[in-house]
């Protein structure tokens, strides 16, 4: 499994993160499930996550072994057509967290039986938590940048507009 | 890669073509407006209404004795109906979010809501009188809570309870919420807080009591004729 | 992919924000057609089988949600819940506002345990501002979560009760409630959201309003908790309806990312609380209550297991209290550096867990929100296939899911 990571194994805080690419997602999550001197049986968090240039899915997992939670970031899915695969065929509960993924970002889980709309009504068209959807007017802006909210919205020439990307991935 | 929001870009409040980067698109309100003349946004009616029982009655409003400028006294029996129906006000359960654990604290034993009549809370809309909406209206509750209204026979009330159904309270920024459920459904009472403590539900309720005395709030004004339509 | 530009941004007066969609569908059965291979076998009925909505309004007093239910006769054959009507966009929220201000913005999604919901996001902005927090404070957040985990299970015990038919237990609930609560009040101002974790601490100390009603609820509060084990226990009528309903194993329970209660009743002793320790609770004394069977009965009889276990942390927190400060000193304007932090707590429902990424701002760049109530949902759907419509309801209560948290 080594060689399909493809960034350095980090650790901090009591977690310990690694990245792969999307495509051997399936096969890493079935060797951290199934290697009896792994046992990462329990599937803490599935999110989708935008970066602005990247989109990413981060899985959260969790052994009887360590203490320590086990991130793996799955890097690199292109912004406008972000696939990945799903871990379903491992944990069943892992479907509606895909699908809330789907639903805020547009990620595409392929195996994933039931990929539809889970808080948006089935009709709605954008995807919420894309950083290019953008609340409205000032609602985007900092709240750091001032400490009397009502100047800030009084005065336009201060409004964001560009979509945050983010530093250092 | 830069850190955080661009702070010397121009605000876009003034362009009306938004530009690929997605600016704001601020649409000033010119169709909503809260039925009482002391609403935050000011009273006028509506122009275009979403409610199916405004459709259907159109502009009659009950003419009668009840409702207008020229208050003729009312007779006992009016009085006495009032008090009846002050009295036994049934609520609609309709706890959406965390006000229902206040209006469900209101409703148990240590703040009673039984000693003023409000005990049953009836789970179909068909018998209840009155509907607190108790939490935060999101746009995909909207639709089933509108229909719950059309479906509550005459006469009927509504009670705002907590910040998010006043004015859409700490949502305000959020992309799914209904700013205010006084933009879809006319409200009597607003009570607010997040949550407000039971206390405050039961003087809102107390309030809505004096209301129907007083034959105040929303309904002297309301629609007659067949208000729920066909098929709700 | 590329949704419309126009079509994204939604403004605060935009009318069109409420006008019934097409699929805002009242009946059971959607007006579009399937899109997905679970959705198309769903939907397809056999002969003698029904759709039948339990709508987002209903008694139950978990919330909005709406389950599409396939029902043969009186047996339920299948079932589809459907969420999201009580999505409020908090993620989006949070991403728009202040580290400080997450706090006020998440504790309404757990909202009868909001200390925990309030507490996650705070240990993850102290993960990345490498914060620490002094012992009284963490002493102080022992002893608030434990009081509040008391009232949820109390609140729960009363609904389970409730949804099977019984108006008593409901009652005692929240007499309980009521004064675990005012008790809260006194010490945060608040009953219900609390607003009392800080980045770096606590909003204020103990004082002794809180002490002194403290002190006359520990005098009885064993005493309630048998109470309404007398109550309830041994009704006939709770035990014939809740023993062998809903039964799931290990291996389910595990693949199906169920944590907490549900988890540890199926016999896996996992809690994040000795899994892998937070704030002061290796200093704790306390055991894992796990069950075998893995029935709704399980469930319940966890809960009642785990107020006891929750008075006995409380009694030795008061006992083992240090003096200090509350609060860690904290700039008002926070930039953490940049990085992801992952926090997990140990809810009454589960799991809690937050995952932060900073970008060196003041707003948090990402932060996902991990709510037990969403996961142990999922079960629904396995577990009710099989069973009478009733049952519907006792499943998903003794799963004790919150709407607010699964709908964020």
């Amino acid at each position: 499994m080594g060689e399909q990571l493809a960034g350095p194994v980090r650790q901090r805080h009591s977690t310990t993160e690694i990245r792969v690419a999307p495509g051997d997602v399936a096969a890493v999550m079935r060797t951290l499930h199934d290697d009896p001197a792994l046992r990462f049986r329990l599937l803490a968090d599935l999110c989708g996550v935008d970066t602005g240039t990247v989109m990413q899915v981060v899985y959260h997992l969790w052994s009887e072994i360590t203490p320590d939670w086990l991130r793996v970031i799955a890097d690199g899915l292109d912004r406008d057509n972000p696939r990945a695969s799903s871990v379903t065929f491992l944990w069943k509960g892992a479907e509606w967290a895909e699908r809330e993924a789907y639903d805020m970002f547009g990620i595409i889980f392929e195996g994933n039986r039931d990929l539809r709309r889970i808080y948006m009504p089935p009709d709605y068209k954008s995807f919420p938590l894309r950083k290019d959807f953008l609340l409205p007017d000032d609602a985007s802006r900092s709240p750091g940048l001032g400490v009397r909210h009502m100047e800030q919205a009084a005065a336009p020439a201060a409004a964001a507009a560009a979509p945050r990307r983010a530093r250092a991935g | 890669m830069d850190v955080g929001p661009d702070i010397a870009a121009d605000g876009a409040l003034t362009t009306a073509v938004p530009n690929d980067v997605g600016e704001p698109i601020v649409v000033p309100n010119s169709v909503w407006r809260a039925a009482d003349p002391s609403a935050y946004q000011g009273g006028q009616a509506p122009t275009i209404t979403h409610l199916r029982e405004w459709e259907v009655t159109g502009d009659q409003t009950d003419n009668g004795r009840w409702s207008g400028a020229l208050e003729i006294i009312p007779t006992k029996a009016d009085y006495v109906l009032d008090l009846i129906r002050a009295n036994s006000l049934w609520p609609l359960l309709s706890g959406l979010a965390c006000c229902a654990m206040e209006m469900m604290s209101a409703a148990t034993s240590r703040n009673d809501m039984d000693r003023f009549g409000m005990f049953p809370f009836r789970a179909s809309p068909r018998q209840a009188d009155v509907l607190i909406v108790a939490g935060t209206l999101t746009t995909k509750m909207a639709g089933p809570l509108i229909r719950l209204w059309e479906q509550m026979p005459e006469p009927k009330w509504c009670v705002a309870m907590g910040d998010c159904t006043c004015s859409g309270g700490r949502y305000k920024r959020s992309y799914a919420t209904v700013q205010g459920i006084d933009r879809v459904m006319p409200v009597d009472v607003y009570v607010p807080g997040c949550p407000p403590r039971p206390e405050g539900l039961i003087y809102g309720m107390l309030k809505l009591q004096q209301l129907i005395m007083d034959r105040r709030g929303h309904w002297p004004e309301r629609r007659i004729g067949p208000s729920v339509p066909d098929g709700v | 992919m590329t949704a419309d530009p126009r079509t994204r941004v939604r403004s605060l007066d935009d009318p069109q924000l409420f006008v019934e969609t097409p699929a805002t569908i009242y009946d059971a059965v959607p007006p579009y057609p399937p899109s997905t291979e679970r959705e198309a076998e769903f939907y397809t009925l056999r002969d003698g089988e029904m759709l039948i909505n339990l709508g987002p309004q209903h008694p139950s007093t978990h919330g909005v949600l709406r389950v599409v239910l396939k029902i043969d006769g009186e047996r339920v054959v299948d079932l589809d819940p459907v969420l999201g009507y009580l999505h409020r966009g908090v993620e989006k929220i949070c991403e728009n506002s202040d580290w400080h201000m997450v706090v006020s913005h998440c504790d309404p999604l757990e909202y009868i345990a909001a200390m925990f919901s309030e507490l996650v996001p705070v240990m993850a902005a102290e993960q990345l501002l490498d914060v620490t927090v002094p012992r009284r404070a963490e002493y102080i957040r022992v002893l608030a979560c434990e009081l509040n985990r008391i009232a949820s299970h109390a609140l729960f015990i009363g609904w389970l009760a409730l949804d099977l038919g019984g108006l008593t237990p409901i009652l005692y609930g929240f007499i309980e409630r009521d004064e675990i609560v005012e008790m809260l009040a006194a010490l945060t101002g608040q009953r219900l959201l609390f607003n009392y974790m800080r980045i770096g601490g606590v909003n204020g100390d103990l004082n002794h309003e809180f002490m002194s009603r403290l002190g006359d609820w520990m005098g009885h509060a064993a005493r309630h908790v048998n109470d309404s084990q007398t109550l309830i226990n041994e009704n006939e009528i709770f035990v014939k309806r809740t023993r062998g309903l809903g039964r799931i194993d290990r291996e389910t329970a595990l693949r199906m990312c169920l944590t907490g209660p549900p988890l540890r009743a199926t016999g896996v002793p996992y809690d994040v609380r000795r899994a892998h320790p937070y704030g002061v609770y290796p200093e704790l004394e306390f055991e894992i209550p796990v069950r075998e069977e893995g029935d709704s009965y399980a469930r319940y009889m966890l809960h009642l297991d785990e107020i006891r276990q929750s008075i006995h942390i409380i009694d030795q927190v008061l006992h083992q209290m240090p003096d200090g400060p509350v609060t860690a000193k904290l700039p008002r304007l926070l930039r953490p550096r940049p990085g992801r932090a992952f926090a997990a707590i140990e809810s009454p429902r589960g799991q809690y867990a937050v995952y932060a990424m900073s970008d060196g701002s003041d707003q948090p760049f990402r932060l996902r929100i991990h709510d037990p109530s969403y996961f142990n949902l999922q079960s629904v759907g396995l577990l009710t296939p099989g069973h009478l419509i009733a049952d519907t309801m006792a499943i998903m209560a003794s799963l004790d899911p919150i709407m607010g948290g699964v709908d964020k």
